[in-house]
């Protein structure tokens, strides 16, 4: 953005701006644009939920509104707006209040390092990804505001079942992508992007691979368990139906939003429904390649790069059209798989959901940290690291090595553990029957 | 730009001390949490303007998204929720104040009067920091800082150990709250054993579902 109003202002308009005035324009364009587009893709989120669940569920859904309904989710906005604010005589009304903000802002705070096409991220930190996670962590403290705050015990409770799994089920999450930061020995969501180019194969593991973007992390065993474990560590910190404790409405009502209403509930919908859209994305950039995929490189490598100064500002827009046409279908595919698994799926119990991410989902993330860690011995290390093995072999050896290697791992500790699961489990239920028993 | 930054610094650090003064001076256990949490926010803005990227997103991830929930579960878990604390700050904390204040002239007077506070000049922006990145953090872990990760590493094992031991009960002397679905088993169990026994009242409450999620946390 500040190389181009600096083309813009400084070049072709010839106005001689100084930098800190350029560096301040860009930079309130940049949130600006955030500001704007993180409510938007929560509107259209709502309607997008409710037409396909109405399909799945044999409904017609929002059809009102302007053409099929689109206009329904501003309408929910105007009747949100002009709600009573309704606190309860005995909240606590400072945190009552303070509860949505600080649930929100986190939430709009990660748009900041999400990428959305080639050179279109607005702060590229190094440590992006973890900035990502440290950021989504701060609205459990929000959860608990709003659940104690409110002095309901089914807030209370929708509070404490909130932090208790977004708590338990980080760590997977976290550990999934260790295993992907591993492989690109990079903590910024730019590189591991840069990394997935390639034709199914990424063109960094193996040279001369032509670049189509498609050298995706899910097509690689590390990368399909990381992905199959983060997406499952995403539903549940996104609370989505199988994970849907926190808010199991015929149980708790509606969780720690119980007592809010008017606007106040709208921002907590508002929240759920970004960091929604903001795990998906995740999703798309860590293991679909983000914006990478067919032509984008090729139309990036013509527009102006810092590679390329003197390229053609008209492939810039290309490839920014492109690319952010990618990601969003990414990202409203995985939207959509997670209504799906809303439509298909009933609630877990509490307890199967602590035993499942405690024991299963970690253990395996664990195994496929050791064999992303194989996987960059078999592909980077040479005889200077002491790998002596790969010595002398070709780079698709190696690679195909390495591939063989990690999925005989994670096959073979998939199938272990779901065995040790199941029998826990069966266990389990032998010995609470036999309570039972006992008790009878 | 200097005076800038000498101005956020002073506006931090002032926020700091205001928070972590309200945390020992409110009446409310849980505003002293929540005041706590705005206290860890400000050291990671003061590591933010030190410019040690990675250590105020840990300090993030850490603090405020993992240590403060901790402080928040064990308060509510283990006193009433909802009722007005009692004064954090003890009748004597003057005399507490005294000391506090002596210890940290004790520590402070030293680096005080030694300091030779010729400060480096700031290099030029863009220079990345000596120990700010994780990498470099982790080649000191496994090389200079060996001993001392090892002995951390064991530490935490053993009270994360030590945090099962206390926790665990036996399932024999376990208070269950049974769900409804086990209720219709017992039932149905029951009615198969009648012949022989007379049934026994089982103190379980009707609809009431299995919840402890902190314990589980």
């Amino acid at each position: 953005m500040y190389d181009m109003l600096t083309a813009l202002i400084n070049g072709a308009l010839g106005w001689g701006w100084p930098e800190w005035a350029l560096n301040l324009l860009s930079y309130i364009l940049i949130v600006t644009i955030v500001l704007v587009v993180a409510p938007l893709q929560m509107l259209f989120f709502t309607y997008y939920e409710r037409r396909v669940i109405a399909r799945m569920q044999d409904r017609v859904g929002p059809n009102r509104v302007g053409p099929e309904g689109i206009w329904q989710p501003i309408a929910d906005g105007v009747k949100m707006f002009t709600k009573e604010d309704i606190v309860p005589q005995a909240a606590d009304r400072i945190v009552h209040f303070l509860a949505p903000c600080v649930v929100v802002a986190p939430t709009v705070l990660m748009f900041a390092v999400v990428p959305w096409g080639p050179g279109m991220v607005p702060v590229d930190l190094p440590t992006g990804l973890l900035f990502f996670f440290a950021i989504s962590s701060i609205s459990a403290v929000g959860l608990m505001m709003a659940g104690w705050a409110s002095n309901n015990k089914f807030s209370l409770l929708g509070a404490m079942r909130a932090v208790a799994q977004m708590v338990s089920y980080e760590i997977p999450a976290v550990l999934s992508l260790i295993a992907i930061v591993i492989i690109v020995g990079s903590l910024s969501i730019n590189e591991i992007i840069a990394y997935q180019a390639g034709l199914i194969i990424s063109n960094r593991d193996l040279p001369g691979v032509p670049d189509l973007g498609l050298g995706w992390f899910v097509f690689t065993p590390v990368g399909f368990v990381a992905f199959v474990a983060f997406f499952i560590a995403a539903l549940a910190e996104g609370e989505r139906t199988p994970f849907d404790i926190p808010e199991a409405d015929s149980e708790i009502v509606a969780g720690y939003m119980t007592e809010y209403s008017g606007m106040k509930f709208g921002l907590f919908y508002l929240a759920q429904y970004v960091l929604n859209f903001l795990l998906c994305a995740i999703t798309a950039i860590i293991f679909f390649g983000g914006w990478q995929g067919p032509g984008v490189g090729w139309l990036y490598a013509q527009g102006i790069t810092p590679a390329n100064p003197n390229g053609n500002g008209l492939f810039n827009v290309l490839a920014g059209i492109l690319g952010v046409f990618y990601f969003l279908l990414k990202t409203y595919i995985f939207f959509f798989v997670m209504v799906w698994l809303r439509g298909a799926f009933p609630r877990l119990r509490i307890d199967q959901l602590m035993d499942f991410g405690w024991k299963f989902l970690i253990p395996w993330t664990l195994a496929n940290l050791f064999s992303a860690a194989l996987w960059v011995a078999f592909t980077r290390w040479g005889p200077a690291e002491g790998m002596l093995i790969t010595v002398g072999w070709s780079p698709v050896l190696r690679w195909l090595a390495a591939f063989v290697v990690t999925l005989a791992i994670n096959l073979g500790v998939y199938l272990w553990l779901t065995r040790v699961y199941a029998a826990s489990q069966a266990e389990r239920r032998r010995a609470e029957l036999e309570e039972l028993s006992a008790a009878a | 730009m200097e005076v800038v930054v000498q101005m956020v610094f002073g506006l931090i650090a002032l926020f700091i001390l205001v928070a972590a003064a309200m945390v020992v001076s409110v009446r409310n256990v849980i505003h002293s949490a929540l005041w706590l949490i705005a206290c860890f926010f400000g050291v990671g803005a003061l590591y933010l303007l030190l410019e040690a990227e990675f250590l105020a997103v840990v300090q993030v991830l850490v603090y405020v998204g993992a240590v403060s929930v901790l402080i928040l579960f064990a308060i509510m878990l283990t006193r009433q929720i909802s009722g007005e604390g009692v004064r954090q700050l003890t009748s004597r904390w003057p005399v507490v104040l005294v000391v506090t204040v002596l210890l940290f002239a004790t520590v402070m007077t030293p680096t005080l009067i030694n300091q030779q506070w010729n400060v480096p000049p700031a290099p030029p922006l863009g220079t990345p920091e000596p120990i700010a990145g994780p990498a470099e953090l982790g080649r000191g872990f496994v090389n200079e800082f060996l001993i001392q990760f090892q002995v951390v590493g064991v530490l935490l094992t053993v009270a994360l150990i030590g945090a099962i031991v206390i926790a665990f009960e036996e399932r024999a002397r376990r208070r269950k709250v049974l769900t409804l679905a086990e209720e219709l088993e017992l039932k149905r169990l029951r009615e198969r054993t009648t012949q022989t026994e007379t049934p026994e009242p089982v103190e379980a409450e009707p609809v009431a579902r299995e919840t402890r999620p902190a314990s589980e946390g």
